[in-house]
This record gives C-alpha cells, sequence and structure tokens, in this order.
C-alpha cells in the first residue's frame, strides 16, 4: 500500500534541536555540533502505524526562529502538522515555540500541532518546571525528547502520524 | 538619467549579464504534466543531485516539496537544502496543462548568510549562558551563606552538646563533694588517709571547674544569655569559697584570705551561679599558678555596685600574651599551664553578660590582680524552653515503588523496606517506573539517579509533568549540593544519597509516607 504523504513542519527558536530531532529519527544519527540551519532542508520517513494504513512524513526542518516572518510563512504553506520545538534548559525557547504556535493556527487551523521539549538528556539543567509542562498538557499534547539518547523521538512523530491518520 | 532595463543595454553587457546570471544560479528546469509524468529535462540535473541519466529517479523529492500546494499557480519556495547538501531555491510556474519546476543555486548566498547567522546565534547562546552563569554564581553564593548558618547550627549544636554533658558532670560532683566532706571529717588524723582525700578533692575540684566552664561555653557567645537573677546571700558564698579553696592553697603552702565588706543595705541580687563561677574561676586560676606568698579576695557591696578583688603572687602574665588572656581555649598566658583555657575568655563573657567590667594588672614574676565591678541586677522570672515533640508515623501498608538496576541495592532497599512495614514492589529501570508509578500510585517512589538509560532525574521530571501527586524520593551517588538542587527542581522530594545513612533512610521514608498522596503541597524537603 502507497503511504500517504504528509507535509510535517518543524518550528522553533534556533538551537533547540530541530534538526538533530530530524537526524535522530530518520538517521538514527546525532552530532554534537551546532550548524544553524538556513532556509530549509526537507527530508521524509515512512511511519508504520498498527492497524492503520502507513504514513509518509515529509519533514519540513525550518531555520529557527522566535517568530514567523514571511519567509518561514511561505514554508508553511500546505502542512498538515506542525511539531513545535523548545529547548528544555531555556525556558525563552518555550515561550517562542507557544509564540510561533499563535502565529501559525490562523495560517493553518486544521494543522495537528505537537509540542517537544528537547534535551532531556540534559533535564538536570532544564529551566522548564515539570509543572509548565504539566498546564501545557490541558491544550497541547506534550513531549520529553532527548535527539542525543533518542528518548521519545520516535514516540513524537509516531504521535503525530496517529493524530494524521485518525 | 536613463532607466536601465534589458532594452536598452548593449547586446554585448547584455550578453555578460546572461553569461554571468547562467553561471551563478546555474538553472535547472524541468517539465512535468499535471500528474507529475517527467516531460523534459534542461540543465545540469547532477549538480542538484538528481541522476543525470535519470532524473526521473528524483522526482519523487521534489514531489514531496510541493505537497499541499495548489500546482495551477505559481510558488517560490527559496533555500531549499537538497540532500546532496547543495542550496536552491525551487520554482513552480504553471502553463497551460503542464508546469516547470526551476531549480536556482543558492550554496554561495546560503553559505554567506549562514556564516552571519551561525555567528549571530553562538553569540546569543554564548549570551544566555553567560545570564545563566552569573545565575548560578549568585545561587552558589547563597549557597555558601546557606553552608555558613549550617555551619552555625552545627556550632550551636556542638555548643549544646558540651552543655548537655558538662550539666551531667555537675550532680555526680555535687554528691562527690558532700561525701569528700564526711570523708575527711571521719579520716581523723591518718596521714595516708588526709593526703589520699586531699587528691581526690584537688581533682574534683578540677573537674567542677572545668565543668563549669564547659557549661558556659556551650552555651554559645551567640545565644542572648539567659539570666536568672535572685538575691545572693554573700557571707554564705564567701564561707563556701573559703571552704572550696582554702585546703587547696594550704596545701601549697600559700596564704588563703577572702575578706566580705557589706557597705549597702539593699539586698544584693546577681544571677548567683555566674556569680559564684566568676569568683571560682578567678580563685582557681589565682590557687594553681602561684606557687608561693599568697591569694587573696576581697569582695565588697557598696552603692549597689558588687566588687571583687582577686589578687595573687603567682607567675603573672607577660605584656605579650595580655591581648590573648581571654581569648578561648588560649593558654599562653600561664607559660606550662594545665587546663582547658577556658576560665578567664569565661568570667569576661559572664562579666559582660551581667553589664560589669573586668580589668587585671600582672606582671611576670610577682602576680596578678583581677579587678570586677557588677552591678545589681533586677529580679527576673526564669525563662523556659519549648520542648519539641518528635513525630511518629505508622507505616504498615504502604505502598513503595523503588527503581533502581542494581540488583544488590534493590534486595537490601527492599528488606529495609519490607522491615519498615511497605509493602514493596521494586523495577529495575526508568521508563518502568514511570508507568508503574503512574498506574499504581505507590505511597512513595524511590528512585535511584544513576540508572543507565532514562535517568532518575528525568523520570521524576516526567511523572510531574504529567502531573503525579505522590510522594518521590531519589537515591544517589553523588553527594554534592548541585545534584541534590537538580533531583529536587525535577520533582524530587527528598534527596538521599549513598551510602545510606540508615537512621536518616528511615526518617525520610516515614516522612514521605506521613504524607503520600493526601499532601497536595509539593515543596521538596530538607532530606
Amino acid at each position: 500500500m502507497t503511504a500517504t504523504a504528509h507535509k510535517l513542519c518543524m518550528i522553533g527558536d534556533f538551537g533547540v534541536g530541530k534538526t538533530s530531532l530530524v537526524s535522530r529519527f530518520v538517521h538514527s544519527t546525532f552530532s554534537e555540533k551546532y550548524l544553524t540551519t538556513i532556509g530549509v532542508k526537507v527530508d521524509s520517513k515512512e511511519v508504520a502505524l498498527a492497524g492503520r494504513a502507513p504514513c509518509k512524513l515529509v519533514l519540513w526542518d525550518i531555520a529557527g526562529k522566535s517568530h514567523l516572518d514571511a519567509l518561514n510563512m511561505t514554508y508553511l504553506r500546505g502542512a498538515s502538522a506542525l511539531l513545535l520545538v523548545a529547548d528544555g534548559t531555556r525556558e525563552r525557547s518555550l515561550h517562542a515555540a507557544l509564540n510561533l504556535l499563535m502565529q501559525s493556527r490562523t495560517l493553518l487551523p486544521d494543522a495537528a500541532i505537537v509540542l517537544a521539549v528537547n534535551k532531556l538528556d540534559l533535564v538536570e539543567q532544564w529551566e522548564v518546571a515539570p509543572a509548565a509542562l504539566n498546564e501545557l498538557r490541558r491544550t497541547l499534547p506534550v513531549h520529553e525528547t532527548s535527539a542525543r539518547s533518542g528518548e521519545g523521538v520516535e514516540a513524537v512523530f509516531a504521535d503525530i502520524a496517529t493524530r494524521l491518520t485518525s | 538619467m536613463t532607466a536601465l532595463d534589458f532594452g536598452s543595454v548593449p547586446e554585448r553587457v547584455e550578453l555578460y549579464l546572461r553569461e554571468l546570471f547562467w553561471q551563478r544560479v546555474n538553472p535547472l528546469l524541468l517539465c512535468f504534466d499535471a500528474g507529475w509524468e517527467l516531460r523534459d529535462v534542461r540543465g545540469d540535473a547532477a549538480h542538484y543531485g538528481l541522476d543525470g541519466n535519470d532524473p526521473g529517479q528524483g522526482v519523487q523529492t521534489l514531489r514531496d516539496l510541493f505537497i499541499g500546494l495548489p500546482l495551477h499557480e505559481p510558488q517560490d519556495v527559496p533555500f531549499v537544502e537538497l540532500a546532496n547538501g547543495r542550496s536552491a531555491h525551487l520554482h513552480l510556474i504553471p502553463d497551460g496543462d503542464i508546469f516547470y519546476v526551476l531549480m536556482l543555486d543558492a550554496d554561495t548566498e546560503r553559505d554567506r548568510r549562514r556564516v552571519q547567522q551561525q555567528l549571530g546565534h553562538e553569540e546569543a547562546l554564548a549570551s544566555q549562558a553567560k545570564t545563566k552563569a552569573i545565575g548560578q554564581l549568585k545561587q552558589i553564593r547563597s549557597e555558601l551563606e546557606r553552608q555558613h548558618s549550617r555551619l552555625e547550627e552545627a556550632h550551636a549544636l556542638k555548643n549544646a552538646l558540651i552543655a548537655t554533658l558538662s550539666h551531667e558532670f555537675r550532680t555526680p560532683l555535687t554528691s562527690i563533694f558532700g561525701y569528700l566532706q564526711l570523708a575527711e571529717r571521719r579520716a581523723g588524723d591518718e596521714p595516708a588517709m588526709r593526703e589520699a582525700l586531699h587528691a581526690v578533692r584537688r581533682n574534683a575540684s578540677y573537674l567542677f571547674t572545668l565543668a563549669e566552664n564547659l557549661l558556659e561555653y556551650g552555651r554559645g557567645e551567640s545565644t542572648a544569655p539567659l539570666l536568672n537573677p535572685t538575691p545572693v546571700d554573700l557571707e554564705s558564698l564567701t564561707r563556701d569559697l573559703d571552704a572550696m579553696f582554702r585546703p587547696l592553697a594550704e596545701e601549697k603552702g600559700l596564704e588563703f584570705r577572702v575578706a566580705l565588706k557589706l557597705d549597702e543595705v539593699a539586698e544584693p541580687v546577681f544571677d548567683e551561679i555566674r556569680l559564684r563561677q566568676i569568683l571560682v574561676n578567678l580563685l582557681s586560676n589565682a590557687v594553681r599558678y602561684t606557687r608561693r606568698g599568697e591569694v587573696t579576695a576581697e569582695i565588697v557591696w557598696r552603692a549597689q555596685t558588687l566588687g571583687i578583688d582577686i589578687t595573687d603572687t603567682g607567675i603573672g602574665i607577660a605584656a605579650a600574651h595580655r591581648d590573648g588572656v581571654f581569648v578561648p581555649f588560649n593558654r599562653g598566658g600561664h607559660a606550662g599551664s594545665k587546663g582547658a583555657g577556658l576560665g578567664l575568655s569565661i568570667v569576661k563573657r559572664m562579666v559582660e553578660q551581667m553589664h560589669g567590667t573586668l580589668a587585671f594588672d600582672s606582671e611576670v614574676g610577682r602576680g596578678s590582680s583581677f579587678r570586677v565591678m557588677l552591678p545589681r541586677a533586677r529580679e527576673r522570672p526564669a525563662a523556659h524552653a519549648d520542648d519539641a515533640i518528635a513525630p511518629r508515623f505508622w507505616l504498615q501498608g504502604r505502598s513503595i515503588l523503588v527503581a533502581d538496576d542494581d540488583s544488590d541495592v534493590a534486595h537490601l532497599l527492599e528488606a529495609l523496606l519490607g522491615d519498615l512495614g511497605f509493602r514493596v514492589r521494586v523495577v529495575a529501570d526508568a521508563q518502568s517506573a514511570v508507568l508503574e508509578a503512574m498506574a499504581g500510585r505507590p505511597d512513595v517512589l524511590l528512585i535511584d539517579v544513576e540508572l543507565s538509560g532514562l535517568s532518575g532525574n528525568a523520570a521524576v521530571y516526567k511523572l510531574r509533568s504529567r502531573g503525579y501527586k505522590g510522594r518521590i524520593v531519589t537515591l544517589s551517588a553523588t553527594a554534592t549540593a548541585e545534584a541534590r538542587e537538580a533531583a529536587l527542581r525535577a520533582g524530587a522530594d527528598h534527596y538521599l544519597t549513598k551510602p545510606l545513612n540508615v537512621e536518616q533512610f528511615v526518617h525520610v521514608m516515614q516522612q514521605a509516607a506521613s504524607t503520600g498522596w493526601s499532601g497536595e503541597n509539593h515543596e521538596p524537603d530538607d532530606a
């Protein structure tokens, strides 16, 4: 069966680990070196879900920004899902993710939206309090992830795929 | 000035521009029908990572780039990083039943932007890290301050311990003195017996002074003195001093005199224990450091003030040691002396507590003279300390989930917790701990921080970020304030370190189990 392709845009402040999450998910690799993304990098992976048709996620890894500019708006067009990414060690990156959520809602009112709070391997340095995420969970699916260790990475993409195919 | 457009550019310049543009953007044009069937390819396909011989193979990738976008409208997707690492601007140009995809090289522009952006981002990250580091430094400072106050607490605890111990000395010593008097009276003229009893009295007297001094020292300098002023029978006090020191002085062949002058009709009111101790300490020193000659004490009650003069013809105190005479545990004042070196420092402290003055003169080889003036105190009821009531908890039937990947430690914890009355369940990894805790809601979760895979702290964080309200105790081999702080920040209520201090462990478990799920407040407690 041919997998249905869905455009998934990854947005979040710079340095939160969007590219690393894609590398971990698609290529099972991780690099310690930070290399800023210019424009967009597109990758894809098929996700098999039990009892459902296979789903192909076309991942748009968009350059990090704390707000949506005209260029990012261009990239978001046609997306079925948004993965907001924040860095648990930088609380302001969570604020940026929520800001991006507000901005993108008007552009993509029907998109499935999930939040990944990345760098769980550095949980000892997290500024984001557990209570804050507990509160956010009331309105938004939230996953703690670590692109470095792989913790929670499959789960967050599987969650999106499930939402896209249900 | 004439406008510059294609029509007005000289042919040679136009040609130059075309070549330049072509060279820089290296265009690739692909023509598709409405069903994404490739009709035509023009340009360097390999430059964009497409197979030059079979560019159709990369069509799917191109197709993915236009998912969700209407193909009958022009589309412009700038700076797309391609599979071969190159960057391209992608344009979709509809033309009736067909459409074109035009790819223009954006490598140079991407690289230029990347350098700028990378610098900017790294600078911003460094600045955030700097702000955080400053915050951490502030935290370290306040931690140091906390430790300082903990040290002060420990100091106070030590003083309390000394006070308790020395207090315990006093009762038996009092009894020893009483029986000594009795024994001396009955010993008659038996010289060996008298000598033995003198030796016992001398040493008991020294012990008594030491115990009294320790008691006072243990009260601590920072503690506000609890004075207990009562009317003092100065005549009785003088008799006691005479009875206590005359035998010691005479034994050394010293002349000993204690004189009392009462020139004031008002009743003398002082904290009697302190007054007695001032006199005992000064006389004890005088007798101890005088080899020949005399020791005299003159006590004068006059004009609402008690004057005390203790004079001896002893070894004296060198000028170099005068400043250190009142420093605790300083024995430099009397060379070769025995004793704890507390006596004079305590005299000074007590005189100050009683709002009096203390002065002394001394000359090496000729003796010393100490002068104390104490104003009459006002009577006041003694204060009472509150008794702390230790809480007791009943753990029978409480449930606990233990997460530790070291089976030996897990068994030990299971046994200890079983003895405490807990129903224990053990898991070996953090992921299971999260699942079991959410499902089973144990009264307490005891989790090792250094678990392989997902760390204990990450598991605690995940639980708390899902609203888990149960009590969590983390166990770690890292005994640092930072590690403890990190665990509590992740959501633990208590932080214990290995090797286990069993008493503390039991205490923490009792505390955790006593609040359990009923406690909505998750402010971490000190453990």
